[in-house]
């Protein structure tokens, strides 16, 4: 079999600039990254790469395939991929340097009890144990590109260690001072782990609860806790809100071709309500008969995020009740942290889908073509949360010109936005820059985090999904009376 | 000379697995102690990849007699008595040890350390965390490595060691990547590098198992015995090609797995019908190679290892990597068998050693599958894991307590290294296809049956490849040329043991030679070997 693949090549010592040599040689059906680079070594012996166990269990020898961090020894090499290495300071070549990372993983200080752990104890910590330290998550943590935190596997291991009662230290109070705060909850980093640690869910947020029950909860965020008890949202109303101007049903043009109830949450009800009505506009275009419960409150993402679980179960009811109580089977959110959510931790009797699932799956009228060249910000919690990346792009690929851009946290989640804002904006800024060098008239995104957040920092305009959407209906009605004139 | 990066400790450790971590561990309570690690410490070696468990009596029901007659039989009665009584008696006690440096082995619904059955054995005394044991083991003395004052050195093999007279006064280390020496002088050298059966075609080993130290020992004079003594593991992946022999551990024989040949017959029953699948790894690998050989295994060369009939969440709870591993592969265990064939997988023998983990040469000792006499003829499943925790802590400790000396750094013998260093820029032959001609020749004569014609025939490829001039076109590939020139060393100790053996006897089949006599009856103890004599033991045949 023969493969041809890109290599990235750097000696600091000799090169000032890193550059690609493409590599052709033969391997057997089946290789693996890992066979590809021992055939190009035996052509160019000054290759450096490292490996060792060679069955996924040491951690040595991960690199980047076409941008997403694999192990070398298990992943099936392709034709015309483009193999660098992770993004930790390179020694030479594909190797990096690992020990500033490996060092953060100490172990446990005996001090607590000494006896065998009882089975149950040992099944918790069991998920957060597998960890190989091949610091493929350490390569992708945006947070950690503009924040002092130690990293998402630094994390695991202190939640593993808080888990322990043979360790008896205070892991919290550590888990803080190294970042705990500043991990935006993105979900990069257990996407690309090769054991599937869920870092985010398993330690991130596990940590941040205790740190609640500590009573060390940042104060932005024992706020935004307050002001969900007292007003069922996470951010104070500002000039309008959604739900005050739509009635609870809303019929669709023509024929009702399917019945859903809508979870707008806090943001798109009280900060970006005109995206929220375009998208009735664009449900009810296409057939879609809508129920939005008014009593809906926030979806306790907010809270979840930031490990403050106390008032939970209230907003779990209230909105679980709302839309049984109507006898809704399907649930549309269009907020990618509440679909998130509402599917991963909520145990809802109904369906929920995201909006741009559920338009592509009924498939909709076709709009208008717009003279637009938009670039898409595919959310976290849509991309990672909900695994959604396809259906925005059936949605708008005929209505504007798409320019792709590799992923990207735009810093706005997690509660770093309220609680660091400045890691928080240092990200957004990061992220609309290159949004914007992409050339495109519009950011155009399905989540108001990232659309509020980005709004804030690049210099053009940022859409919801919808709204464009929704324009090209209305450039598709104009040519319609233009033509009818 | 150009070696002007320099070290001096207490003790050098050498080897970075589960037996150089616990022997670096136990030295640094009795001074500073250095740790080299051909890898990165937790990476290399083959402790991580190790899947089984740790075999130790724990329970009632269980005793060590019966894991000492379980040991010996298994090990065709050539285990070093003495080695194996310490095994048996002290596994618990690191393993308890291991338990309160916050180790997460699986625990039982009684609140019991977990245990699984494994081959040759008559109680099921493997404690296990599902089947990555050996990573387990390896973070937790990695995590204590952390919180230590052991002084790292990684990504560094270790050239030769350095002698004054007959003693080991330290070692010369060269960096992988820069090719740039670091001299260091030690009180005490423990000699940990694990195994080397990457000199063969098909292997479990990671990268490192090369034999570098069964070359370091025997070229600083040490003796070993019972080189011939390769474990060839049952079960090693067939696909893909590239990665062929990758270990199928043995839990999954454990757990309930079958084997079937392509007739679909489950043929351990022609070979023990007794123990069948769980009969030890040198019938179990035998019974594989011949059904193969005779043409009833599989297009690929392999035989069947099913677990189908098994429940998915037992699958899921004891055998994630596998799982995990074999998906990756295309292939899913719950709903289609594995393919399997033997691969080379632990050498038995290694440097011999007093019970305190001395060897035959003064200042240096050695642990873990480096080491020879523990297993005898073949290893039980679950042993060696133990073996790196009782006797790295046995050498650490005896290394730890031996006197500080000032040992002066032989001028000559660093130069020699460095002209060494300097033919490589001049050589002709790329390392790697040395590499690759030895793996096959030791593949071919030297494998699971073996002649004297073809162990000669092997023996002259060896001498042939030791006689090239191999080539280093970087400073990187010095350290390649230094492990391969190993690996060859290493194989000729292999070849040389299994010629001066004269019967068959657990993993080592003597196909031309005719015997009388079974493994209790047999007139032979340890084969030997070193610079200064070779030979076979011989012992009184009990009545």
């Amino acid at each position: 079999m023969r493969i041809t693949a890109r290599i990235y090549r750097f000696d600091p010592v000799c090169d000032t600039a890193p550059r690609y040599e493409t590599f052709t040689v033969d391997v057997e059906h089946g290789a693996r990254v890992l066979h590809f680079l021992h055939a190009v070594h035996e052509r160019d012996p000054g290759l450096s790469y490292r490996y060792c166990c060679g069955t996924g269990q040491c951690g040595s020898c991960a690199v980047r395939m076409d941008g997403i961090p694999v192990l070398a020894c298990m992943e099936e090499v392709r034709d015309g991929i483009t193999i660098d290495p992770l993004n930790l300071p390179v020694k030479k070549d594909l190797v990096v340097d690992m020990q500033p990372a490996l060092e953060r993983l100490a172990g446990i200080i005996s001090g607590g009890e000494d006896h065998l752990l009882d089975r149950d104890t040992v099944e918790t910590i069991k998920p957060l144990r597998g960890c190989i330290e091949c610091l493929a998550c350490v390569s992708v943590c945006p947070a950690m590109e503009v924040a002092r935190f130690a990293g998402p596997t630094a994390m695991r291991q202190e939640m593993r260690r808080a888990l322990d009662p043979r360790d008896n230290s205070d892991r919290i109070t550590e888990a803080i001072r190294d970042g705990l705060f500043t991990c935006t909850t993105c979900q990069n980093c257990w996407k690309v782990c090769p054991k599937k640690i869920e870092i985010p869910a398993k330690a991130i947020e596990k940590l941040r609860a205790i740190a609640n029950r500590m009573g060390l909860s940042l104060p932005r965020h024992r706020e935004v806790e307050q002001l969900i008890r007292d007003t069922g949202r996470s951010i104070p109303r500002g000039k309008s809100s959604f739900l005050e101007q739509v009635p609870e049903v809303i019929e669709p043009e023509g024929k009702v071709r399917k019945t859903v109830g809508f979870f707008v949450g806090c943001m798109y009800d009280f900060r970006l309500p005109d995206a929220a009505l375009d998208a009735i506009e664009v449900l009810r275009r296409n057939g879609i008969r809508v129920i939005i419960p008014h009593e809906q409150v926030c979806c306790g993402s907010p809270l979840i995020r930031t490990g403050q679980l106390q008032y939970l179960d209230n907003l779990q009811r209230r909105n679980i009740q709302a839309f049984t109580s109507r006898g809704i089977d399907t649930v549309v959110t269009m907020c990618a942290g509440c679909g998130s959510t509402l599917k991963k931790d909520y145990c809802t009797p109904f369906t929920v889908k995201d909006i741009t699932e559920i338009l592509t799956e009924l498939g909709i009228e076709e709009p208008a073509c717009l003279p637009l060249r938009i670039t898409y910000h595919d959310p976290c919690h849509a991309l990672h949360g909900q695994g959604i990346q396809e259906p925005a792009r059936i949605l708008l690929n005929n209505v504007v010109d798409i320019i792709e851009i590799p992923q990207k946290c735009c810093g706005a989640g997690g509660g770093t936005r309220s609680g660091c804002p400045d890691i928080s904006s240092a990200l957004g800024k990061r992220r609309a820059e290159e949004l914007v060098t992409t050339g495109a008239d519009v950011i155009v995104s399905c989540c108001p985090f990232c659309e509020y957040q980005l709004g804030e920092f690049a210099d053009r305009s940022v859409k919801n999904i919808t709204t464009i959407l929704h324009e090209g209906y209305r450039e598709k009605d104009r040519l319609a009376r233009v033509h009818n004139r | 000379m150009r070696a002007d990066d320099r070290a001096s400790c207490h003790v050098l450790v050498i080897g970075s697995g589960g037996a150089g971590a616990r022997a670096a561990i136990e030295a640094e309570k009795f001074g500073d102690t250095i740790l080299i690690s051909k890898s990165i410490v937790g990476k290399g070696g083959c402790t991580p990849m190790a899947e089984g468990g740790y075999n130790a009596v724990l329970r009632t029901g269980d005793s060590c007699v019966l894991h000492e007659e379980d040991t010996f039989r298994g090990g065709a009665y050539l285990n070093d008595p003495d080695l194996v009584r310490i095994l048996v008696h002290e596994s618990p006690e690191r393993f308890e040890e291991l338990i309160r440096w916050g180790a997460l082995f699986d625990v039982s619904h009684d609140n019991l350390p977990a245990q699984r059955s494994f081959g040759g054995q008559r109680f099921p005394r493997t404690c296990y965390a599902g089947d990555r044991s050996g990573h387990e083991l390896m973070l937790t003395l990695l995590e204590h490595l952390r919180n230590s004052k052991v002084h790292i050195l990684q990504e560094m093999v270790v050239v030769e060691l350095l002698k004054e007279r007959d003693r080991v006064i330290g070692a010369v280390g060269m960096n992988t990547r820069k090719g740039e020496l670091t001299v260091i002088r030690a009180d005490s050298t423990v000699l940990a590098t694990g195994g080397g059966t990457r000199i063969y075609d098909i292997s479990t080993n990671s990268a490192t198992g090369t034999g570098d130290g069964y070359a370091l020992g025997y070229r600083a004079g040490a003796e070993l015995i019972d080189m011939e003594m390769v474990q060839f593991h049952p079960t090693g992946a067939v696909y893909p090609y590239d990665a062929r022999g990758r270990l199928v551990t043995e839990a999954v024989r454990g757990e309930g797995g079958i084997l079937l040949n392509a007739r679909d017959e489950r043929f351990m029953v022609r070979y023990d019908p007794e123990r069948m699948e769980l009969s030890t790894r040198d019938i179990v690998a035998r019974a594989i190679a011949t059904e193969i050989e005779e043409g009833r295994g599989t297009s690929r060369k392999g035989v069947y290892l099913d677990v189908t009939h098994l429940p998915s969440e037992q699958i899921e709870e004891r055998l994630p990597v596998m799982l995990e591993q074999f998906l990756k592969f295309g292939v899913d265990i719950r709903k289609e068998p594995m393919e399997v064939a033997p691969t080379a997988h632990h050498i038995m023998g290694g440097l011999r050693i007093t019970t305190e983990g001395r060897t035959t040469i003064p200042g240096l000792c050695a642990c873990g599958e480096v080491s020879g006499g523990v297993h005898g003829a073949n290893r039980l499943g679950g042993n060696a894991l133990a073996e790196t925790q009782v006797f790295g802590k046995r050498a650490g400790e005896t290394a730890g307590r031996s006197p500080s000396r000032t040992g002066r750094i032989d001028p000559l013998q660093i130069e020699t290294v460095e002209n060494r260093m300097e033919e490589f820029y001049s050589g002709d032959i790329p390392p790697w296809t040395v590499s690759r001609r030895l793996q096959r020749a030791m593949w071919d004569d030297a494998g699971i049956f073996r002649t004297e014609e073809g162990l000669n025939r092997t023996l002259g490829t060896i001498e042939e490849l030791l006689a090239g001039a191999l080539c280093a076109a970087t400073p990187q590939n010095i350290a390649e040329c230094f492990t391969v020139r190993n690996m060859c060393l290493a194989a000729s100790l292999v070849v040389r043991s299994a010629l001066l053996r004269p019967e068959s006897r657990g993993a080592h089949v003597r196909r031309d030679v005719k015997q009388s006599w079974d493994a209790l009856t047999s007139p032979y103890s340890h084969t030997y070997i070193s610079v200064y004599r070779e030979g076979i033991m011989r012992r009184e045949v009990p009545k």
